[in-house]
């Protein structure tokens, strides 16, 4: 009797078994046809929740352009700080008549420091033609310079060499070098010190500006990255939880998980894809009319407008669509897998 | 078809369980009402058969498969295997008609030109060939039950399981659903039908198991009765049966005594004047009904 049962057990496991392994071998028998069919949903409820859609697309296409101009903010605001820092130079002032050999054997000295970016010098000479060009305008100056008092001119004129550093922060071997070394100590004028302790506060203020405008930056991008993605997030969710009985719905009729998901995914991706296209052609607009006034200011726009007008304008565009498209499509499959799993 | 051997399932928080050793048997091609109060744990049932919920204990077996090996990647398989009728219909609201029955074809991997070929002929069935384009929300709740209906059908089902199908439902309706319900069974497919509308019942003469408190207390082979309320069977209960033209005619049942075998506590007779007020009811309901 036992063993009657037991072999009648066995049986029907066998049967169940053998049933369920033909029911999965006979699933996905045609993968394009099931994603066409996904597709086109996908599309059509694109279009059926016209409202909806609309809402979500708003929302992202803010989104990205909050993230876009977080980031263009962080990458100008870097850059005029770097170009700032550029503009800092130390200046050397040498004795009136310091000839070129001189200056170019001081050169030479001071070049030997790692933290030297660049040296230029300029003679008594050469300061004189920069004063005469600087007042080119002014007939006042011009007429009291004969050649007398040019020559007078040139000969309190001091030369001098000015250095762009790497680290601005740190100027002592440079300074080191010019008390110290002594051809420096022999030929710099005593009455004009350098310049390197008048600017040293101005300089350390620049500086902690561009290391706050890029550390600030790439942090404010992070944050916002965080922000833009739950906002989506959120309103992908809202838009799905409307339509969490559907998704029960589907379930007791028989359909697969991937077939239930596919039409969500695809909807928040044409979503993703034209907020992107919104987000980006915006962004385009709004850049185009702000720069030249920001560039007014003397804040550095220049990478950003170089990429804006060339060719990678398309790869703009594109990283939009991309970021849209990945977010939305990461939003629905997590709303969606929430209600996936209940029923 | 359809084989239970002491299903039982108690629902945490629950003092009571929602079913208690429940064992019945369903053959192929039988018309089967499961009846019993809100409650008595009909939905409970069904939800076992179609793996909404596990039972705690007991074997379920549906077209020769265990349910113990149907794991969660198996289940929209099963599910396919059966027809399911809900009592809220659970029609696709942004869907047409059309793609309503389409989907159940769809999700089987049926091809475009065979899906086209086989909505209209289901739809046809149904009556609403002509409805086909409207959405759920634009219908009436007795054409979304037989939307409902044709998308259960659609692939062709060996078992369809009708929750409650008819409980949303006026009683013109109802008798078209359960008509509707009647013709499928004469293709050949296994129903199972759960209600709580004794009138849906006895319209029909099939089988009937009754469920309380989660127990099976009556399993009436032929010719079922099913009387809901407490209150006594008349000797000479109302049968309406359906004629062709959906002209509806009551006949006399026969010896009630010997069919109502019901383990329930005996019923007395019903006093003359409740009988007349059902007569007079069941007429209000359906002009073509007439009542001995």
């Amino acid at each position: 009797m036992v063993a009657e049962k037991v072999g009648k057990e066995k049986k029907l496991k066998k049967a169940s078994k053998k049933s369920l392994r033909t029911m999965r071998r006979n699933r996905n028998r045609h993968p394009v046809r099931e994603k066409v069919r996904i597709v086109k949903y996908g599309t059509k409820s694109f279009g059926r929740n016209i409202w909806l859609s609309t809402a979500a697309t708003v929302v992202m296409a803010i989104t990205l352009i909050i993230l876009f101009v977080t980031v263009v903010a962080s990458v100008i605001l870097t850059n005029t700080a770097e170009m700032m820092k550029d503009k800092i130079d130390i200046t050397v002032y040498f004795k009136p008549n310091t000839s070129e050999e001189i200056l170019a054997e001081l050169t030479e000295i001071i070049s030997k420091d790692s933290n030297i970016k660049s040296v230029e010098t300029s003679t008594s000479e050469e300061e004189y033609a920069k004063f005469l060009a600087e007042n080119a305008d002014s007939d006042e100056v011009l007429n009291v310079l004969d050649d007398e008092m040019s020559a007078l001119m040139i000969g309190k004129m001091q030369s001098t060499m000015r250095v762009k550093v790497n680290d601005v922060d740190n100027l002592d071997s440079i300074k080191n070098i010019v008390e110290n070394d002594e051809l420096f100590v022999s030929f710099v004028d005593k009455d004009k010190a350098p310049t390197y302790d008048v600017n040293r506060a101005e300089i350390s203020t620049i500086t902690s500006w561009a290391r706050i405008a890029r550390t600030g930056g790439i942090i404010l991008a992070g944050v916002f990255l965080i922000i833009s993605i739950l906002i989506i997030f959120s309103t992908i969710r809202m838009a799905i939880f409307s339509r969490r009985e559907e998704i029960y719905m589907m379930k007791l009729v028989g359909a697969e998980k991937s077939f239930i998901r596919g039409p969500f995914l695809v909807e928040a991706e044409i979503c993703g894809l034209i907020a992107g296209l919104i987000a980006a052609t915006a962004s385009y607009f709004g850049f185009s009319f702000l720069a030249p006034k920001l560039a007014g200011y003397g804040i550095n726009v220049e990478s950003i407008s170089e990429i804006m007008e060339s060719n990678q304008l398309i790869l703009v565009f594109l990283v939009f669509i991309a970021v849209g498209v990945v977010i939305g499509r990461i939003s629905a499959r997590l709303a969606v897998h929430k209600y996936l799993n209940k029923a | 078809m359809i084989l239970l051997d002491s299903v039982s399932k108690q629902y945490a928080g629950d003092a009571s369980p929602a079913l208690d050793s429940v064992s019945l048997h369903i053959e192929p091609n039988e018309f089967v009402f499961l009846v019993g109060k809100s409650g008595a744990g009909k939905s409970s049932l069904i939800k076992m058969i179609t793996k909404e919920e596990i039972p705690d204990s007991g074997k379920i077996i549906v077209g020769g498969i265990d349910l113990d090996y149907v794991k969660r990647r198996h289940i929209p398989g099963y599910r396919r295997r059966l027809g399911v009728v809900f009592q809220d219909f659970k029609l696709l609201p942004r869907r047409t008609v059309y793609e309503n029955v389409a989907f159940a074809l769809e999700i089987a991997g049926m091809s475009g030109r065979d899906i086209r070929k086989t909505v209209p002929k289901v739809l046809e069935l149904v009556d609403l060939l002509d409805q086909a384009k409207k959405f759920p929300d634009q219908l009436s709740g007795g054409q979304q039950q037989r939307v409902s209906i044709a998308r259960s059908v659609a692939r062709q089902p060996k078992i369809l399981i009708a929750d409650e199908p008819t409980a949303n439902l006026d009683k013109l309706t109802t008798a078209e659903i359960i008509a509707l319900l009647k013709k499928i069974n004469d293709f050949g497919t296994t129903i199972l039908v759960s209600t709580h509308d004794e009138s849906v019942v006895n319209n029909l003469q099939k089988r009937v198991i009754t469920l309380k408190d989660g127990k099976v207390v009556n399993d009436q082979k032929n010719n079922g009765i099913y009387e809901l309320s407490e209150r006594p069977v008349p000797k000479a209960p109302v049968r309406i049966v359906q004629t062709p033209g959906h002209a509806l005619k009551p006949r006399p049942v026969a010896n009630v005594a010997t069919r109502s075998t019901t383990t329930e506590p005996a019923r007395t007779k019903a006093p003359a004047s409740r009988q007349v007020q059902r007569s007079t009811n069941v007429q209000r309901g359906a002009n073509k009904r007439r009542v001995i």
